[in-house]
């Protein structure tokens, strides 16, 4: 995230970071650097879900990944052509990425984490 | 006039995308050990940075390289023979496990041993050195991509040269990556600080190698190295550094991390210069001249003077012939594109660097301007401040011309490339301006972005007649396999066993492997000895199977 989104949030580099929204829940550390735009926050993909990710403090469950934040709504055209592998259901696998704006909120949360 | 060879690398950093393949390669081929978690041999940092280990630049805190004293006489930033020799006993001043970092591992096992539980189990990281959960806040490669920059790039030597206060702002932001492996200078500080002369420079090539009989762990070459690329291994008490790969070039092969790198940055060849005038060079009162005084020490290897006296020397033909069409030379005389990292330290870096015009044509393209366009370029090289004078703190002691000239040559070949790309007639204004002419620039821009393996690695092979001193002489040679080494594996696996002999025949199937598009065939100099690990999967290598047995005959096959 940017030096300004981070110095609003109460963030420094490193720190552990919340992120929450009506679809989930992900735990990070943040990395602070002007190479991103105020307003924008960017998570790199293929997180490991199994190394060194602790408990959430939204849900006490384990801190989800890049993708617990974005949902899937598969639309019917997106069956056409015998593509049964896709069914509908929340948060599955799906053809497209994230088809909605979320409102997500960023916290700076406890530094000491639990596994 | 004294003629001694030099093997020379160049990286083109306009064309490393930081994908850190030549670091990870290496440390798989090298320090893949315990004792070296973490050496990096080749390392890759993010500019504006730190570095590794941190700050390595700052040579007021770490004291490494030369210094000139009030004489003009060369001296160890360290200290002199006599101030070292009485400080044998106490610590060298060395970067510590904070400065490069406490290298770590996940507990994996937690992942099948942990008992049933509503979530996943997770593995935590663990540090290597104390075995305790541990939380990472610094790594090798810790402000990639200018991560965390706003804290920590105020710590860069680098930055803090060019200007007080450079704004860190999204709008400014400048970067590129500095790939580093050892510089195998040709007046290297870390062999004169050595105590028990256990460092030397091999007089054929110019690698700078660490002979692991006669090391006694002093850690001066640590202090002594300005590049900091002398690292001490913790488990058997001995320092160890970048050997540029010396089994691999000795057969002709490039190092491994010229061999895997993505964007084909790298390029080797030999240099020629006059051992005479390095000591004179090296002490050059101006820092700002050290560049022009370093290109004054090569020798020019078409100069039939040069080639007469080189043979005086005993350097063979075909490695005067390797000169003559050494990549490394061209860059750095025929383009004049090449330039020494950070010759103020005094040691005559031999592994030169061409400096990325992106960080220009980066600002033009945001602004709205075309970056191909030579007047753009040759514009907004001369305006913009910041980059162009980082990269002279980096390559020219601050000296913002020569690194201007670099420069505007590479926008000149962008534009006279692009009017060719599109079919239009080719400008020779644009040559002109840069003091080229439009054929050197083709030549140049061969050399720089369709170069194929061969012109960018002219290796010539070692001589079995240097082979046998190599291995004799008084240095004990340099095998790998001492105690705790990169042969000494496990009693399994690929570093299994005793390593195997540097064998000339076993890196020509190596090397057949990996350049040539045809089947691994036995070859007549491996009659009857098959090494799976060469063997391609493509073809049957003779003696894969015994060889069938004649009709009615004795069935004693010949080979």
């Amino acid at each position: 995230m940017s030096p300004a989104d981070a110095a609003k949030a109460g963030i420094r580099d490193n720190d552990w970071v919340e992120a929450v929204n009506r679809n989930g829940v992900v735990v990070a550390r943040a990395v602070v650097s002007h190479r991103m735009p105020e307003g924008t926050v960017y998570m790199y993909h293929a997180q490991e879900r199994v190394v060194d990710v602790p408990r959430s403090e939204t849900s006490g469950r384990r801190g989800g990944i890049h993708n617990s934040l974005t949902r899937l709504l598969v639309k019917p055209t997106h069956l056409i052509g015998g593509y049964a592998q896709l069914s509908f259901a929340f948060n599955y696998l799906g053809p497209t990425g994230n088809q909605r704006d979320e409102i997500t909120v960023i916290r700076r949360r406890a530094q000491e984490v639990a596994y | 006039m004294k003629v001694m060879a030099q093997l020379a690398m160049v990286m083109n950093l306009d064309k490393c995308i930081g994908c850190h393949t030549c670091s990870v390669t290496c440390k798989q081929a090298w320090t893949n050990r315990a004792g070296t978690e973490y050496v990096w041999f080749n390392n890759v940092e993010t500019r504006p940075g730190q570095g590794y280990p941190r700050t390595y630049e700052d040579q007021r805190r770490w004291k490494g390289g030369w210094e000139l004293t009030r004489r003009g006489r060369l001296r160890l930033r360290s200290g002199g023979r006599l101030h070292r020799l009485l400080t044998i006993f106490a610590n060298p001043l060395m970067p510590s496990v904070q400065d490069y970092y406490e290298p770590w591992t996940y507990d994996y096992d937690r992942l099948f041993t942990a008992p049933a539980q509503d979530d996943v189990p997770v593995a935590r990281p663990r540090s290597l050195i104390t075995g305790k959960e541990t939380k990472i806040t610094w790594s090798a490669n810790w402000d990639d991509n200018l991560a965390g920059a706003p804290e920590l790039a105020a710590g860069d030597p680098v930055l803090r040269k060019v200007s007080d206060k450079v704004r860190l702002e999204f709008e400014r932001a400048f970067m590129f990556y500095l790939p580093r492996i050892c510089e195998h200078c040709l007046n290297p500080s870390c062999v004169a600080a050595c105590p028990s002369g256990a460092m030397y420079k091999r007089s054929e090539d110019g690698i700078v190698l660490v002979d692991q009989d006669r090391c006694r762990g002093w850690r001066m070459c640590v202090t002594g190295c300005p590049y900091k690329k002398v690292y001490f291994n913790h488990r058997t008490g001995k320092a160890e550094k970048c050997t540029f790969c010396y089994p691999r070039v000795e057969v002709g092969m490039p190092t491994v991390c010229s061999e895997t790198c993505v964007g084909r940055l790298r390029y080797i060849g030999l240099v020629l210069y006059d051992v005479d005038r390095v000591g004179e060079a090296a002490a050059t009162p101006d820092p700002k001249d050290l560049y022009e005084a370093q290109k004054g020490v090569f020798l020019d290897p078409h100069d039939p003077e040069v080639i007469a006296a080189a043979r005086a020397e005993g350097i063979p033909e075909d490695w005067l012939e390797a000169a003559r069409r050494s990549p490394v030379y061209r860059l750095i005389f025929d383009f004049g594109v090449a330039l020494p990292l950070h010759p103020e330290f005094r040691t005559m870096p031999m592994v030169w660097y061409i400096p990325p015009l992106s960080p220009v044509v980066d600002a033009l393209v945001e602004t709205g301007h075309d970056g191909e366009d030579a007047g753009n370029l040759f514009g907004a090289i001369d305006a913009l401040r910041i980059p162009v004078e980082y990269l002279a703190e980096l390559f020219t002691a601050g000296d913002v011309e020569p690194v201007r000239a670099v420069l505007r040559r590479l926008a000149a070949m962008r534009s006279y490339m692009r009017r060719i790309n599109l079919g239009e007639e080719p400008d020779e204004s644009i040559a002109q301006a840069v003091g080229m002419t439009g054929e050197r620039i083709q030549e140049m821009y061969r050399l720089l972005a369709i170069a194929a393996y061969e012109e960018r690695y002219v290796i010539p092979t070692a001589h079995a007649e240097q082979g046998a001193r190599l291995e004799e002489s008084d240095l004990g040679g340099c095998s790998l396999d001492y105690a705790g080494g990169p042969g000494m594996g496990g009693p399994f696996g690929e570093a299994s066993g005793r390593v195997a002999p540097v064998a000339v025949e076993t890196f020509h199937a190596l090397k057949d492997r990996t350049t040539s598009g045809a089947l691994a065939t036995g070859r007549d100099d491996l009659r009857g000895r098959v090494n799976l690990l060469n063997w391609d999967g493509k073809g049957l290598p003779e003696g894969l199977f015994p060889p069938k047995r004649a009709s009615g005959g004795t069935g004693e096959g010949e080979s």
